[in-house]
């Protein structure tokens, strides 16, 4: 024994090895792999709180991820139902024409400016509008309208106008002197299909403008405002009711790819290159609803934030039991030489371990719920409305938020709460920790 | 043994550490003043709560003393980080506890290959020692145990083994005979003695055991936190 002591122990001196001075690479990584080992294996010593630190990141991770896919479900149900149904993805006008509409704010050469229009990748469909206010009576009772002149084969390919007639039929494609009324103006002055309206209104040579339309159709758009006010006429009967010559006030466009529509946007400035138009995304053109959208995302926000810090408090419990559970190892490990700085990452990998299998998990958790709720939805018990649209059932989407949020949460939030319990093992005085049981 | 020069590596001046104990301040060590040199076999006895545990606490760096100043190895503990005083126990001590202390996720191998790990010695020299060092204590058929699976004795040969393994210049053994049966504690003590004579190592026991107290070279008696008697053989 004495000659095989000596052999080894005479022979190289231990302290001419410097960690901190020309450490070889390999041994570097030699003591992080025993880092987490011993991290790996402190995890399976102890069964039952690794399974509650996890339990409390996983369900976390599935919640956290579950409402963003509700969340960005409804909301892109609500927006494609908003802009694809209604006001399209992106709005072309006469500059000035947003910020105070007039009958005279036209574009000219509508047809050449949908056929650039066109011409850009990533845009599905365009349809020109015309917009007029007027007053509208069908026998005895009459009421403000607003005049909206469609072009019905674009205006179906573009935003599904014939879907929105719930009684009666749709325009017919030619000017036929036909009307499709919402449902709330019929309702105002007594209309039915077959009756005939009688629509005053200016002409933009300033002239008075009226004639009489026959009311094919009744409409339903999803926003009883506009349902109280809307008279639909084939374009050219608009167009001629108001003088406008060919003229339209609105381009709508809509685009395959809802993500893409500032980069299209940008395109089709370019691709026009008129100052005299204005080209603006939904974001823009329905500024009121994006910002009430934007506020009531902000308070899921909030929501996500609650979540996490009921797990944050779990996990730094387990983790904080743990680190008083084992203070007397971690003062042997200090009393042998560990230095301070490299206990705190021992716990801090502990907890990091944790939160990546936490993470795994819980991310096949929340695709798998939010698929099926992407199927399946779930139905309100009663309808209900948002910024004039109907919803009967919420469906779930699974995107990359669902996956990134939670988990940049759940791993941020499981470091953060193990720096408490890391720096109370760093910094636990050796002969004290070793007198603890 | 080669015959080497005696230097002074623990120098103790007026050390004194006080507890509150519910409030009320116990003195464990009352001025304490002493000088130990390179290559003693020094027992520290003494009745239970003598101090013998805080002393050899604050001459390695893991308690700090209310007052008075330890030079271990030409340097004061007190004016020294955290990390200086892990670097400096990792380097220039070893230490065998009465409970063993040894790290129980980590096998009897890797306990004793751990402080070399820290010390970035390189893996083929690590090898080289730990298979050295756990023949030297009789354990190399255990080394892919865990400490659960062994016996007290064993516990503690792996504990010397550890304490040894990095070669310090001094061995601090806090009562290492005291939870072993006597012809364990004889065998390990034997061991430790040739490793005093082949290695020169300063070895300093807190110990109630009279084996230990008669195969140390120096008797060091402290009571109610003071030196009593200091005799060298």
């Amino acid at each position: 024994m004495r000659s095989a002591l000596s052999h080894v122990l005479k022979r190289n001196k231990l302290r001419h090895y410097e960690p901190s001075i020309g450490l070889d690479v390999t041994d570097y990584y030699a003591y992080y792999f025993m880092i987490l080992k011993i991290a790996f294996r402190n995890i399976f010593r102890q069964k039952r709180r690794t399974i509650l630190t996890a339990l409390a990141m996983i369900v976390g991770f599935a919640l956290l991820s579950l409402t963003i896919g509700l969340s960005d479900g409804a909301y892109g149900n609500i927006i494609a139902m908003f802009t694809r149904n209604r006001i399209g993805h992106i709005q072309v006008h006469r500059d000035g024409y947003l910020d105070k509409p007039s009958l005279y704010k036209t574009i000219d050469n509508a047809p050449a400016v949908g056929e650039t229009i066109q011409r850009i990748v990533g845009v599905e469909a365009w349809t020109p509008r015309v917009y007029g206010a007027g007053l509208g009576s069908v026998g005895e009772k009459s009421t403000a309208v607003q005049i909206i002149g469609v072009d019905v084969v674009r205006e179906t390919a573009a935003t599904r106008f014939d879907q929105k007639v719930v009684e009666g039929s749709t325009l017919t494609e030619t000017p036929s002197h036909e009307a499709v009324i919402g449902k709330g103006l019929a309702k105002i002055v007594s209309a039915t299909v077959d009756s005939e309206i009688v629509i005053v209104s200016q002409g933009a040579d300033g002239s008075i403008a009226n004639d009489v339309y026959k009311i094919v159709g009744i409409a339903e758009s999803g926003d009883d405002i506009t349902d109280r006010v809307a008279c639909y006429l084939h374009i050219e009967d608009a167009q001629e009711l108001l003088v406008l010559e060919g003229r339209v006030h609105e381009i709508v466009v809509i685009v395959s790819n809802i993500n893409r529509v500032d980069k299209i946007t940008s395109a089709i400035e370019t691709q026009l290159n008129d100052s005299t138009l204005d080209v603006a995304p939904w974001q823009v053109v329905a500024k009121s609803f994006y910002r009430a959208m934007r506020t009531d995302q902000q308070g899921d926000a909030i929501s996500r934030l609650v979540i996490m810090l009921i797990v944050a408090i779990g996990v730094l419990n387990t983790v904080l039991m743990s680190v008083l559970e084992r203070t007397r190892e971690y003062g042997v490990l200090k009393a042998v030489g560990t230095k301070p700085g490299q206990i705190f990452w021992l716990v801090v990998c502990e907890v990091v371990i944790i939160a990546l299998g936490s993470v795994c998990i819980g991310a096949l958790l929340g695709v798998l719920v939010n698929y099926l709720l992407s199927i399946y939805g779930i139905t309100y018990p009663e309808e209900i409305t948002y910024g004039g649209m109907k919803l009967k059932t919420l469906y779930a989407v699974v995107n990359i938020r669902c996956l990134v949020i939670p988990a940049i949460t759940v791993m941020l939030s499981a470091a953060t709460v193990s720096l408490f319990p890391a720096i109370k093992a760093a910094r636990i005085m050796p002969a004290q920790a070793m007198r603890t049981h | 043994m080669e015959q080497t020069e005696k230097t002074d590596v623990i120098i103790t001046e007026g050390v004194t550490r006080v507890y509150a104990a519910d409030g009320v301040p116990v003195n464990a060590l009352n001025g304490i003043d002493l000088t130990i040199q390179s290559g003693e076999f020094t027992a520290l006895v003494g009745p239970s709560g003598s101090g013998k545990t805080t002393f050899l606490n604050i001459i390695s760096g893991l308690d700090a003393p209310t007052d008075g100043k330890v030079w271990l190895a030409g340097k004061v503990l007190s004016e020294m980080s955290g990390n200086e005083l892990s670097d400096f126990r990792r380097d220039n001590i070893g230490f065998i506890f009465q409970a063993y202390n040894l790290i129980p996720v980590l096998t009897v191998e890797e306990n004793v290959e751990y402080i070399m790990l820290l010390a970035g010695v390189p893996k083929a020299e690590r090898h080289e020692r730990v298979i050295a060092m756990l023949q030297a204590v009789g354990l190399k058929g255990v080394a892919d145990r865990t400490p659960t699976q062994l016996s007290g004795g064993q516990q503690q040969r792996v504990a010397i083994a550890r304490a040894m393994v990095s070669e310090p210049q001094i061995i601090l053994a806090d009562e290492p005979t005291a939870n072993l049966d006597s012809k364990t504690g004889a065998d390990l003590l034997e061991m430790m003695r040739r490793l005093n004579t082949g290695t020169g190592m300063t070895f300093i026991f807190s110990t109630h055991d009279p084996m230990v107290m008669e195969g140390a070279t120096r008797l060091i008696t402290l009571r109610d936190g003071r030196v009593d008697t200091d005799e060298t053989k």
